[in-house]
């Protein structure tokens, strides 16, 4: 045959074979393809996923605890490379858009209760029957407890950081389409509460085992049985913000609070809890608020001058002394404003980052108990975490509501120093942000604003939070 | 089945089709009508046949088997003027042909379709040639780089001063805001691939973190550069749709068709050259000088100036940028080629070694490659090309760009003041940069030193052409081409940060390693058909050309990162901390492609039409078939403005597309994350979806203008206008963060550019002894967004504190705002006036130039040549973020200059010019705009041809050899106060270029060249 006459035909083969165009995506399971053909792994993938999404921007130094840790004046981000750390986080104003400095406390919460959704609508499409890769009803029901329990914390991550501003509490609609409503703080705790009761009662229902594995920071909540106790314990820190104090007593006697002294005292003391875990294996993240060098993060003075003093009387309270060092040389910002001390909260890359643990769950039960005028308790389990945690002299002072309010701040700031905000969530619910210290040119703020496209998706506008919050001098 | 060895030739000449009868031999000489030198490489046609010649180095040519009947030969040659010499039957001598020479190349055939071209005169399109002998001026590591200056609205810019490549070329200002912001490339046929591949360098820069999370501030090199620019025939700039639209859905940012060498019939041709040469640092930023110890205690803390060994009366000073970017190490080049062939067998075989030192340690630039295009004629019918090319290239980039750990050399310099030793202790280590703090663990002269960050590339690019001449008659011509073509690289970057570096104790992990390898496969297949009519007599001719395209991009990066190395060992499973990364792409596309030209009236009207139709996997829905049509016209009056002048109009319109990214289509679910080892699927914060209509954006532009010869040729201008307008732009809409999802990939909005560009050429003096050659390139153009599915959004840069660039509806589309303070009362649209001292977010720069201009000369005198070129940008802005960090570390040469008069700020009283620029920081914006305007001289080459007696002497008759001088970037003309006004800290963008963070610092380089012809 000619080969001039066969070339076209062989030509034209090659090109019919090669007609096939769709090509799916090569890295990534699809949403869509998730939520209409589900898979049992891929089900019990997106469960355990929700223990990474709410990690996420955790151990970051532009991550919750390090922002509110800024702006609750517990530690300093004095990144040379970034100083938006200082002027916007100390001085302010607060900018909605700039996505990198709140605008992700919102955005990473929203996206991991995203995947709840995404899990959600994923198990409803699975089959009941585990014979031919489905889920029992029995795991469905553990899993439902164990999504509403995670999503709950979301939630109140979100509205910790938009206080009175409110939040949407409806994930579960098209992106593009508009957004849902802004409820209030109240409505938003509701929903909270809501979701842990519920989760309360699908934990109490279903099987007796997760069928899914949990990571090492949950490594003693592993069981239906047990989470329940790790979301009694969030049910009753979200029922102190309530100031629902018989609450706050009621959801600690089914959570991990210690029965006793010894176990506390375990070593290392009040360890007892959930944790955002990490490690330096492939595909898991690291803590970056480990900062041996000071290269960005330093403590706030206030927290070495406020210390008390240890039964020595000269040596300064033992968290504070624990969880700093001293720099030898200081670290500062052109702006004037100096820290003498690096933090030594995270000692390695691998250092897990509390979720909700043991000495919160005390010093829990010591709010509860003075607001309920039940002072000597209250001292009682003061002096348990002063000595134990501060190596402090028992209680002296007052035995008055005022004082006792007041110790307790003060022990629930160096107790929890760095874990979450606490000192600038405590300060906001007693009305005392304006003690926090100020620096010449800060500013105290009591919030967040809503970040940027929060804002331009809706028409009108929400009244407040679709501006910088100026904060307060 | 076996064949013996004669029956492949049998073969042949059966298929050849039948033999007329009885056949004679014409032969001939081609010499240029005003030298009477004699040519080479002319081609020679029987017209209407099938026989073809080419002049062999004396000019001579044999036609053989031309019919016994008087013919007409066509005789051409680029450079020259062709001509139709008729030979009668009863004419036996030898046919003198001598041709004139045509300094614009009017003749020279230009690309208008595949396998189909018109002659320039004719041309309907503004598409400019540089051919090897512009080429060849001053060596660069990539080709872009020379056609920088030479190219009318081609804007062609260095990302930064870093050895091996990095370029941009932006053809005609804005096509997009999102999508590719590169031409296509084009090589022999084969769709080259251009793509650029982080170096992954962000893992111990932490660059992009925060508000950038993609892999953009690596200091990447695309990946053309690895073509060798000394094997290029000629390089086709199709600037825009009008022109390009053939090439279809990717052909928006224009499409660069390269041509290789060939050889020619005659004697194996030797050529050689040797290049010596060097690179050397062109600009500094300079360091503030400290006068005593007070003033150091002042900026750094109390005691620190006494630490550092100031005096009340002095301070060390050490200039840092000398020490670390002063090198000057040998560069060479080493090129070698032969070419030749007879009437059947043509080739052209080349290699080269090329090293340039870079002036930072263990920085620098090697590139070897051979190269082997063969053309085989089976037959006289069909002809074989085989294009081969195997490179390989490595590029030491060192740590620049962006960082946000403090490691980068000029971001750790900010921080580092001049008083500060950072040289080597007798016993070899580095000094601290003590006392640390304030002054951060990071010596760059250490980092230069000891860590290294390599780009390897092993390429192969090769394509097959089979051309059938089916018919060819009198009349008509239908020829088959069938195509092929493969480009296929690994990258491979390799970066190592030993543990006793001084930043790598900061995260806890001592020492980083990275190892990425990547690997690239673009596959093309094209099916072709031209049919060409031209009926005696009739007055047209018509060329049909109709075809079928396939391409196939699969690129597969694997990533590893390895961190607190064993031992210091480099080996990635020497690291205790290991996080691996993979990214597959894949993107299949289907073109079909039909065009009809036809010239008549003399050869004076051109008409043009045609459409490409084409379905990509890229798109949302892949089979669907997206249409790209073009219409071309131009009308050419000779004499029209004297004797020998030449007038066209010309008109074209033309649509093309730019497909989406690969993956922008999906909404993935991230599984590359666990916490403890437990797997994890999640919608990661940021998760971006595509919509499900996703498409091409599309352009449509029209361009006109008219080319005009005068004088004999001596002059030739080119004048254009175009306007693009782009609609279907492939948008990011930011969507509500409650949603759970950062943002959507969409089609909408439009933008519009107009612009008009112009080239000029004076053959000024064209004497013997003395020749000046004149040329000038002007392009100007000005892009507006018409119309924006979304609220005007902000992009790109670091936000509106720093500048960053906002798209509103009827603004410019590179427009750059910022953070502003007003400092007088303004009154909004809605009537609300704002106060002095209200905070605004405003325009404060635009990064698009007023006007590009290159102009060059080229003198000759005797044996003498001077060739330079300028290049001139006249406008846009550039964000200086190197002077904001600089000012962090107050050691900006201005930091402490005293005010005039102090100025109130706050409750301060700001004294010093950086405290006032410092103080703006976040509030004004403008403070770190500048000037992006420059004159560069671009090239300079001063050449001197040994006369014949003493080539003689050396190397034997017919030889030539050339030396020449020549320096590339000799100096800048700039009011930009950064390193470089043309950088880009975030590579290749379609808008966002123009922010200057810590680049790597440019140079000026200079070359002593030997060329040989043998």
């Amino acid at each position: 045959m000619r080969l001039t006459r066969i070339l076209p035909a062989l030509l034209g083969a090659a090109l019919l074979a090669c007609n096939d165009l769709d090509v799916g995506d090569l890295n990534d399971p699809g949403v869509n393809a998730v939520q209409a053909s589900p898979t049992r792994a891929g089900v019990l993938n997106l469960a355990t996923g929700l223990q990474t999404g709410s990690r996420y921007g955790v151990g970051q130094q532009n991550g919750y605890n390090a922002l509110l840790g800024i702006v609750g004046r517990e530690i300093y981000n004095f990144d040379n490379a970034d100083p938006r750390f200082v002027t916007e986080m100390l001085i302010g104003p607060l900018d909605g858009g700039s996505p990198a400095f709140g605008g992700n406390l919102y955005g990473d919460r929203y996206s991991n209760l995203r995947t709840a959704n995404v899990l959600l609508h994923a198990m409803a499409n699975l089959t009941d029957d585990p014979q031919v890769g489905g889920m029992s009803a029995a795991e469905k029901e553990v899993t439902t407890g164990y999504v509403q329990t995670m999503e709950a914390y979301d939630y109140l991550r979100v509205v910790l950081t938009r206080d009175d501003l409110g939040a949407p509490t409806e994930v579960d609609i098209d992106p593009t389409a508009t957004p849902a409503p802004i409820r209030t703080k109240q409505e938003v705790y509701d929903t909270i509460v809501s979701l842990l009761e519920q989760a309360k009662t699908h934990l109490q229902l279903g099987a007796a085992d997760f069928p899914f594995p949990m990571s090492p920071g949950f490594s003693d909540f592993s069981t239906p049985a047990t989470f329940l106790t790790f979301n009694r314990a969030l049910r009753a820190r979200v029922a102190a913000y309530l100031q629902d104090w018989p609450g706050v007593l009621a959801a600690l006697g089914e959570s991990f609070i210690s029965p006793a002294t010894p176990s506390i005292v375990a070593s290392p003391p009040f360890a007892l809890g959930a944790y955002h875990t990490f490690s330096t294996t492939a595909g898991d993240s690291t803590n970056n608020l480990f900062d041996p060098n000071t290269r960005a993060l330093a403590a706030h003075p206030s927290m070495l001058t406020d210390a008390q003093l240890q039964v020595d009387g000269v040596t300064p309270d033992k968290r504070i002394v624990d969880k700093t060092f001293p720099l030898t040389d200081p670290k500062s910002v052109p702006q004037g404003y100096t820290s003498n001390f690096g933090v030594n909260v995270y000692t390695s890359p691998s250092a897990p980052i509390p979720i909700i643990r043991d000495e919160e769950l005390v010093l829990l039960r010591a709010e509860a108990n003075i607001q309920l005028n039940n002072l000597a308790d209250a001292v009682t389990d003061l002096n348990l975490v002063r000595q134990v945690a501060g190596n402090l002299p028992a209680y002296s002072g007052p035995v008055t509501q005022p004082a006792l309010i007041d110790e307790l701040l003060y022990n629930r700031r160096y107790s929890l120093f760095f874990e979450g905000g606490h000192r600038w969530i405590d300060a906001r619910r007693y009305g005392r942000l304006a003690s926090l210290p100020l620096e010449p040119g800060t500013h105290h703020f009591s919030r967040f604003p809503f970040p940027r496209n929060e804002c331009l998706a809706r028409n009108p506008q929400p009244a407040a939070g679709c501006s910088p919050e100026p904060g307060s001098p | 089945m076996r064949l013996r060895g004669w029956v492949v030739p049998v073969l042949i000449a059966a298929l050849a089709g039948p033999l007329a009868a009885q056949t004679r031999t014409i032969t001939g000489t081609v010499t240029d009508s005003a030298t009477g030198q004699p040519l080479a490489g002319a081609q020679v046609n029987v017209k209407g046949g099938l026989q073809s010649a080419q002049s062999r180095d004396d000019g001579s040519f044999t036609l053989n088997r031309v019919p016994n009947q008087g013919v007409t030969l066509g005789v051409r040659l680029i450079g020259y003027r062709g001509l139709e010499v008729s030979v009668p039957l009863e004419e036996s001598g030898p046919v003198a042909v001598a041709l004139a020479k045509d300094p614009f190349k009017l003749e020279e055939v230009v690309v208008t379709g595949q396998f189909v071209g018109v002659e320039r005169r004719n041309l309907a399109n503004a598409i400019s040639t540089v051919s090897s002998e512009d080429l060849r001026d001053v060596p660069t590591p990539s080709i872009e780089q020379q056609l920088q200056g030479k190219v009318a609205g081609a804007d062609i810019q260095t990302n930064s001063g870093a050895p091996g490549g990095g370029v941009q070329v932006r053809m005609r200002g804005i096509t997009s805001i999102n999508s590719a912001a590169e031409p296509l490339y084009v090589v022999d046929g084969v769709v080259m691939s251009d793509v650029a591949i982080a170096s992954n360098q962000n893992a111990v820069t932490a660059a992009s973190q925060g508000s950038n999370p993609e892999l953009t501030q690596d200091n990447q090199v695309n990946r053309i550069a690895d073509l060798n620019p000394n094997d290029i025939e000629r390089v086709e700039v199709l600037k825009g749709a009008s022109a390009s639209a053939i090439y279809g859905g990717r052909a928006s940012n224009g499409v660069v068709v390269i041509t290789t060498k060939k050889g020619r019939t005659g004697r194996a041709q030797v050529n050689a050259t040797q290049r010596l040469g060097f690179f050397s640092l062109s600009n500094k930023l300079g360091s503030r000088v400290f006068a005593n110890d007070a003033e150091v205690d002042a900026a750094y803390g109390a005691g620190v100036g006494a630490a550092v060994g100031c005096t009340p009366t002095s301070c060390p000073f050490f200039d840092h940028e000398q020490e670390l970017a002063g090198r000057k190490p040998l560069s060479y080049e080493t090129l070698a080629s032969v070419s030749g062939g007879d009437d059947n067998t043509k080739y052209y075989a080349s290699g080269n070694v090329k090293h340039d030192g870079g002036i930072i340690e263990n920085t620098g630039f090697n590139r070897e490659g051979v190269r082997l295009n063969l053309d085989q004629q089976l037959g006289s019918r069909v002809t074989l090309s085989v294009n081969t090319n195997f490179l390989h290239t490595k590029a030491e980039r060192g740590l620049t760009n962006n960082d946000n750990s403090t490691t980068s050399y000029y971001v750790a310099l900010a921080f580092i003041p001049s008083f500060v030793d950072l040289t080597r202790n007798p016993d070899g280590t580095f000094k601290p940069t003590a006392p640390s703090p304030p002054f951060p663990p990071s010596n760059p002269l250490q980092t230069a030193a000891l860590s290294s960050n390599n780009e390897d590339v092993w390429r192969i690019l090769s394509g097959a052409n089979l051309e059938w001449r089916a018919i060819q008659s009198q009349n008509s011509s239908l020829r088959f081409i069938a195509n092929g073509g493969l480009d296929f690289f690994n990258q491979r970057n390799a970066l190592f940060f030993p543990p006793d570096l001084q930043f790598e104790p900061v995260d806890g992990l001592a020492g980083t390693s990275l190892l990425s390898k990547s690997d690239n496969t673009n596959l093309n297949l094209f099916g072709t058909v031209v049919h060409n009519y031209a009926p005696a007599g009739r007055g047209f001719s018509a060329t049909t050309s109709a075809g079928v395209q396939f391409g196939r991009r699969n690129l597969d990066i694997d990533r590893t990162t390895g961190r607190n190395l064993v031992g210091g060992q480099s080996n990635i499973d020497a690291a205790t901390n290991i996080q691996v990364q993979q990214r597959r792409e894949l993107i299949k596309n289907l073109g079909y492609f039909l065009q009809e030209e036809v010239l008549t009236a003399g050869e004076r009207l051109l008409l043009t039409a045609g459409i490409r139709a084409d379905q990509s996997s890229a798109n949302a829905d892949a089979g669907k078939l997206y249409f790209f049509p073009k219409a071309a016209a131009s009308y050419r009056f000779p004499n029209l403005i004297g004797e020998g002048s030449e007038f066209k109009l010309r008109g074209a319109y033309g649509e093309s597309g730019n497909e989406p990214r690969y993956g922008q289509i999906f909404t993935p679910l991230t599984s590359t994350v666990n916490i403890g080892g437990v797997p994890s699927l999640i919608v990661s914060s940021g998760a971006e979806t595509g919509a499900p209509d996703l498409r091409p954006e599309r352009m449509r532009e029209f361009e006109g203008g008219f080319d005009m010869q005068l004088a004999h040729g001596r002059a030739n201008l080119e004048v254009t206008a175009y306007q693009k307008n782009v609609s279907d732009l492939l948008l990011r809409r930011d969507l509500f963060e409650s949603s759970g999802f950062a943002r959507q990939i969409f089609n909408g909005g439009k933008l519009r550019t107009r612009g008009i560009e112009a080239a000029l050429g004076l053959q000024l003096v064209d004497h013997k002894d003395f020749a000046w050659f004149f040329r000038t390139t002007f392009a100007h153009n000005r892009s507006k967004i018409t119309q924006l599915d979304v609220p005007s959004f902000q992009q790109g840069g670091f936000g509106a504190s720093l500048g960053t660039w906002e798209f509103t509806e009827d603004s410019s589309a590179t427009r750059i705002v910022g953070n502003d303070t007003l400092t007088a009362p303004l009154t909004l649209p809605d009537g609300t006036v704002l106060p002095t001292g209200s905070a605004v977010v405003r325009r404060i720069g635009d990064s698009n130039p007023d006007f590009r201009m290159g102009f060059g000369s080229d003198f000759t005198v005797k044996r003498f040549g001077l060739h330079f070129l300028f290049d001139w940008q006249k406008g846009s802005n550039i964000l200086n973020l190197t002077k904001l960090l600089d000012d962090f570390g107050g050691v900006t040469p201005d930091f402490a200059v005293p005010l005039p008069q102090p100025v109130p700020f706050g409750n301060d009283l700001l004294t010093t010019v950086g405290g006032q620029r410092l103080a703006g920081f976040g509030v004004t914006a403008g403070n770190y705009v500048e000037t992006a305007s420059f004159l560069k001289l671009r090239e300079v080459t001063l050449t001197y041809e040994l006369p014949n007696s003493v080539v003689r002497g050396i190397l034997g008759a017919r030889r030539s050899a050339r030396l020449s001088l020549s320096a590339r970037n000799l100096f800048t003309v700039s009011d930009y106060t950064g390193l470089d006004p043309e950088v880009s800290n975030f590579g290749n963008q379609a808008i966002f270029r123009n922010i200057d963070v810590a680049p790597f610092p440019p140079s000026r380089s200079f070359w002593f060249s030997i060329d040989v012809g043998l």
